[in-house]
């Protein structure tokens, strides 16, 4: 059984409401996302607002279709919204251009995904390194010994993907989204793939990396129980947020 | 980090490597092969013509260095002209066939002149010429065709009988009469060139100016030059030749790598979406996949410069009168004509994988 350990107040809450929380990591303003199919025009999101404060873990939860995923990929730079405002860390990214995102997300962002996304070519080391690689400040060996501590990768460093457990794979994602020390980490359907005993595994590092590091996390789920690992809950529904409140 | 990426990426698909290096190699190969065919038969061509011992050769307007693409032959009475000019000692006239069964010069010559000029044959075997039909061959030639002595040798459709096997590098490797070959070819009194002889060697450019004041429009041509003349780039029906064969060689390469980076660039396009999420710049990825072709092509080209000298030795146990001289001037330029057209081959794709749609990547099955 799933279980968060570990209450986290709300952005609202008094106790958390000093000055670090005063200014959000991430604020999006009336965010809409349309797609075009042909002459039809589907929107996926609809006046989407939100605000995520450093050292919060969010979860996202809502039914496939209601435009999680779109969410994540426009807060996370991946796609350019069709109006409205994204503000990463003060970055406007709805009027950057596609290379001025691109940097904001090598500096900013770090993502773990559903399917893991590693480098089938390259062993765990070189799959966490090539993060620290892009984001061109060369090599960290303290930072990607923490990572690798914190994540219990350092007998597995050696290993390709294909040699790797579901668990262990995402462990390397996890260990690459972060070891760059990016603002936000955005985990889409993270432990999706992966039995139950590996999901708490990794759900309980994501908790551990939020309250280790102050990692600020946001968290697409459409399970309840690992949405609960987040400090709150914003449902999702036809594109919009339909319940922001939920407060664990 | 990107060489390891790419060592590690060419590793993964070792056939694809395998055979993208294997069409580099043959595209080096073939560049290699084709100029080190056509600068040996120049060369070789050159050293023979030198071999003859004359000052200075002449020939009609417009003639080639290499006398098997001469055009129309001369007259022969111009030889008796030029041994009348000062400071020259001796005068042989030659008519030139090119015996395509064979891909070989035969020389048509004036026995007395020719020894004149040349300073006479030295036999391994056999004798000088005394009939009609007599040839003399020279010692590769002879072992490369078994050729003994004594035996009948046909060409052009003509029966001769093999009197002498010579020393190589009198200009030809098969020598008849020249009334024969005038006979044979319907060119009465006619030469294809004239080797002349000066008295002195340094009364060369003196009878060189001679000649061209007497033959203006005539080839004059001092033999002491005539190897560095004897290059690709002065015969430009060669230099067409060897630049359509880089031409199809450099297409090959293109083609292959345009091939191989596309299959590849299709299959990683999920890595692709990954490196984007991970902020990798357009730049970033574009370098990848060049730095992989690169290494394809360098790869490519060291395998085809040992397939280059592996052919060569074949070709030459095969068919030994041949000369490839393949030169490290060449052996560079087929390396970088390889790595271009491999470069330009991978840009559209380099360029594809650059402007890939991160989430669409990211979701590509």
């Amino acid at each position: 059984m799933l279980k968060p350990t570990r209450i986290f107040p709300s952005s609202n809450s008094p106790t958390l409401a000093g000055e670090r929380l005063l200014e959000p990591i991430l604020q999006t303003e009336n965010l809409w996302k349309v797609y075009r199919q042909g002459k039809l025009e589907v929107p996926a999101l609809r006046g989407v607002s939100i605000d995520i404060f450093p050292g919060e873990f969010v979860s996202i939860m809502g039914p496939s279709g209601c435009g999680k995923s779109t969410m994540l990929h426009v807060i996370g730079g991946l796609a350019q919204a069709t109006s409205g405002r994204v503000l990463l860390d003060g970055n406007d990214l709805t009027t950057m251009s596609d290379s001025a995102r691109t940097l904001l997300r090598r500096h900013k962002v770090g993502f773990v995904f559903q399917r893991f996304n590693l480098l089938p070519t390259l062993d765990a080391y070189h799959n966490i390194t090539l993060a620290q690689h892009i984001h061109g400040n060369g090599f960290d060996p303290h930072r990607f010994q923490v990572v690798a501590d914190l994540l219990g990768l350092s007998g597995r460093l050696k290993h390709k993907p294909s040699e790797l457990s579901g668990g262990e794979q995402q462990r390397v994602a996890l260990a690459r989204a972060i070891v760059s020390e990016p603002k936000i980490v955005l985990a889409d359907e993270p432990t999706g793939n992966l039995d139950t005993k590996s999901s708490e595994a990794v759900l309980g590092l994501l908790r551990q990396l939020n309250q280790d590091l102050g990692q600020t996390i946001v968290m697409i789920t459409h399970n309840p129980e690992a949405a609960a690992y987040g400090h709150r809950v914003l449902h999702m529904r036809d594109g919009e947020v339909v319940d922001g409140s939920s407060v664990h | 980090m990107i060489r390891y990426m790419i060592t590690q990426n060419v590793l993964h698909r070792p056939l694809r490597t395998f055979i993208t290096v294997l069409a580099v190699a043959v595209e080096v190969t073939l560049v290699i092969i084709v100029v080190g065919l056509t600068s040996g038969l120049l060369s070789e061509s050159a050293k023979r013509i030198e071999g003859v011992g004359a000052d200075i050769m002449v020939q009609p307007p417009q003639a080639s260095y290499l006398m098997a693409f001469s055009g129309a032959p001369m007259p022969i009475a111009i030889g008796d002209k030029l041994a009348q000019l000062e400071y020259v000692q001796a005068v042989a006239p030659v008519l030139t066939q090119f015996n395509t069964s064979g891909i070989e010069i035969v020389y048509g010559i004036d026995k007395e002149s020719f020894n004149a000029v040349t300073g006479g044959f030295v036999f391994h075997q056999g004798h000088d010429l005394r009939g009609l039909d007599d040839i003399l061959v020279d010692d590769v030639y002879a072992k490369s065709k078994k050729i003994k002595l004594g035996q009948t040798l046909q060409l052009f459709n003509h029966d001769f009988h093999v009197v002498g096997i010579v020393e190589h590098g009198k200009g030809a490797r098969l020598f008849v009469f020249l009334s024969t070959l005038q006979e044979m070819g319907g060119a009465h009194d006619k030469a294809s060139v004239f080797f002349i002889k000066c008295d002195r060697a340094d009364h060369t450019p003196a009878v060189t100016d001679e000649i061209k004041e007497l033959l203006p429009r005539y080839e004059v041509r001092p033999l002491r030059d005539l190897m560095s003349l004897m290059t690709s780039s002065n015969l430009p029906g060669l230099t067409a030749f060897i630049n359509v064969m880089i031409g199809i060689a450099v297409v090959i390469g293109f083609l292959v790598i345009f091939l191989s980076m596309y299959t590849t660039i299709i299959e990683r396009t999920r890595e692709i979406g990954v490196l984007k999420a991970l902020g990798a710049s357009k730049g970033y990825i574009v370098r990848i996949v060049l730095s992989e072709t690169t290494l394809l092509c360098i790869g490519g080209a060291v395998a085809g410069v040992g397939l280059s000298f592996l052919m060569s030795a074949i070709f030459i146990k095969v068919f030994p009168t041949l000369t490839i001289l393949i030169t490290p001037l060449w052996v560079l330029r087929a390396g970088l004509i390889a790595l271009v057209g491999g470069l330009l081959g991978a840009a559209y794709p380099a360029w594809m994988a650059s402007r890939k749609d991160p989430v669409e990547a990211l979701a590509y099955e």
